[in-house]
């Protein structure tokens, strides 16, 4: 049986979505040690923003897609300043039961807002380019680009810059690092602002490659776990292969198991990962 | 009298949902158990029920479906719970061993496989469309009745609803629940006195389930027709901050807390003519949700009914 690359490549694509999406959540799960069950909203969040300034008002697809992420980022830490902020010392399970609220609250107000129907990007349609017997679209292809970007960037985020360093050592021992002169109030915002803007952009891709709806986020969330967990909780590099390893595992499985049912190869992965390597892909799990 | 109506059906709901937040109380509130499955468990009564009790569809344009055994809906409503805990028995070995949130994202997905193999086995389930004409208990007997059939079912789901909380306060307050709320405690030390740990999870688990199973024969018994779209994850989303408004560990508090959120998501109705934003009233509705559970949680973090006892072996787990 030859697999045909169509999959592959539809597989990559997911994958992108997925592992920049996993690496946000692993992000703020590494600093605030709790799993944000509105994550995905954040992610519907930004790819609305983005809707508001491209579709209705406007603007050019890239400078409302620059303004989404921005303003996704400031909402993320407008809500850890409303709300997880007076949170701080509960514990992972009380804060996750808060996030689940905070859920409620943003997915109800995209459909109070936007209405709870489906939407599109204002981009042109064309037909999609083949090359070597793969079809793609622009699209898909500005999706990838994207996201191997950023991968780039928090990789070297992570591990040249100061911050990103102090990020690392709290995400392994956040009291130790407090000791050692580390404001971690200071970098729980700027892992907001990160976590923030990479879920917005996140949303922004699942919106480009599919519908822009308000629960879009949130169906997203699943192989978004399973990639996260996958790569070990709080393990950034292995959050990144986590997605990539789902989205095209997921992808290719539809050539034998149905296409309805390939979403539970994600779960399937996710229970295989959990009992073979609890500690994630690389054994670095903070937990 | 028309208000009269409406308290029924508002007070319907309100039952299934105290009977879901039992189920869930057991798991979360006595063992301290994630469970993010529960709409599952919903979804696998009321399917299971209506499948029972309704007749083989006749072969037609639409009717996808091809299975149907017309028994009697008690057949139905106990092979409904009894199925729903088994399902729960089954999610619960893959994963009962895994810790705090591993635990919720596990249940959680298989929570939504459960929903996509509804959804796409038309031959069994009608798949997206919805499943119709589920019969309801005595209907032509409480018809010869002075009431009408919604008080027949609003005191049918109570009494039920009162025999679970006096079984479930029972099985809490027994051997049975010392042992969960040692598990919920620290789980080693129920371990090291003997207790096979795992099985009484998975026995928790199970009956939980159960209840949530019971709770979806009810549902769609009431509401005639059921389709997946009914089972989505803000159920068990709903359910969780019914616990937790109510205060988890209190089965008092579970029925109180559900009593809440269904009141907190119909009480519009009770506001008779037009007012503002009336297109958007369901979705604030659900946001108002939000806002009270986390103002439960920053003001009374023990719930209403909850106790600070409680509290304190809730945030010992997952450390």
């Amino acid at each position: 049986m030859v697999l045909d690359p169509q999959f592959i490549w539809n597989g990559i694509v997911v994958g992108s979505i997925i592992s920049v999406s996993a690496l946000g959540l692993t992000l703020i799960f590494g600093i605030l040690n709790f799993i944000n069950i509105a994550y995905g909203d954040y992610m519907a969040t930004g790819a609305y923003l983005a809707f508001a300034l491209n579709a209705q008002i406007g603007l050019p697809l890239g400078v409302a897609i620059v303004a989404g992420v921005a303003g996704m980022a400031a909402g993320a830490v407008l809500i850890d300043k409303l709300v997880f902020e007076h949170f701080r010392t509960s514990s992972p399970v009380t804060l996750l039961i808060v996030s689940i609220g905070v859920a409620f609250f943003i997915r109800n107000l995209i459909r109070a807002i936007w209405g709870p129907t489906g939407n599109f990007y204002d981009v042109p349609i064309e037909a999609n380019p083949n090359l070597f017997g793969v079809r793609y679209s622009v699209e898909q292809l500005s999706i990838i680009v994207a996201s191997l970007l950023l991968l780039t960037a928090v990789y070297v985020l992570l591990r040249r810059t100061r911050i990103g360093i102090a990020m690392r050592a709290a995400s392994d021992d956040r009291t130790l690092t407090r000791i050692r002169g580390v404001d971690t109030e200071r970098l729980v915002l700027y892992v907001w602002i990160a976590g923030g803007a990479i879920a917005g952009l996140g949303g922004i891709m699942l919106g480009l490659d599919a519908q822009i709806r308000p629960n879009m986020g949130f169906t997203a969330l699943i192989p978004i776990f399973a990639a996260t967990i996958l790569g070990g909780i709080g393990d950034p590099k292995g959050a990144v292969a986590g997605g990539f390893a789902i989205g095209i595992l997921q992808e290719v499985s539809v050539v034998v198991v149905p296409s309805e049912y390939k979403f539970a190869v994600a779960l399937a992965a996710l229970i295989v990962g959990l009992l073979l390597r609890p500690d994630g892909l690389f054994g670095e799990a903070t937990r | 009298m028309a208000l009269l109506d409406l308290f029924l059906v508002v007070g319907i709901i309100a039952g299934v949902y105290s009977l879901l937040a039992i189920g869930m109380n057991m798991h979360w509130g006595d063992t301290g158990l994630l469970n993010f499955a529960h709409a599952a468990f919903f979804a696998v009564g009321a399917y299971t029920s209506a499948i029972l009790t309704t007749p083989t569809p006749e072969a037609g344009l639409l009717a996808e479906r091809t299975v149907g055994f017309d028994l009697p809906v008690v057949v139905g409503i106990v092979a409904g719970t009894v199925l729903a805990a088994v399902l729960g028995f089954v999610i619960a070995t893959t994963s009962v061993r895994l810790e705090g949130d591993y635990l919720a994202m596990v249940t959680l997905s298989s929570a939504e496989l459960v929903r996509l193999v509804i959804h796409n086995e038309a031959w069994l389930t009608t798949g997206a469309q919805t499943l119709k004409n589920i019969p309801r208990p005595m209907e032509s007997t409480v018809a010869t009745l002075p009431v009408s059939y919604d008080v027949f079912y609003f005191l049918l789901v109570w009494a039920l609803v009162g025999a679970t909380y006096l079984l479930f306060e029972r099985m809490s307050n027994g051997p049975f629940g010392r042992v969960l709320h040692a598990i919920r405690e620290n789980d080693d030390v129920a371990l090291a006195l003997g207790k096979d740990v795992t099985q009484f999870k998975l026995k928790s688990f199970a009956i939980g389930a159960g209840v949530a199973g019971l709770a979806g024969t009810l549902w769609a018994h009431y509401v005639y027709a059921i389709s997946p779209v009914m089972f989505l994850p803000s159920i068990t989303f709903l359910i969780w901050a019914a616990v937790i408004i109510g205060g988890a560990g209190s089965y008092a508090g579970a029925i109180v807390g559900a009593v809440v959120i269904v009141f907190l998501r119909q009480v519009t109705r009770f506001i008779p003519g037009s007012v503002p934003f009336s297109d958007q009233m369901s979705y604030l509705r659900l946001m108002l949700v939000g806002v009270v559970l986390v103002a439960v949680l920053y003001y009374r973090p023990e719930g209403l009914l909850g106790n600070a006892e409680r509290l304190q072996a809730g945030t010992s787990e997952g450390e």
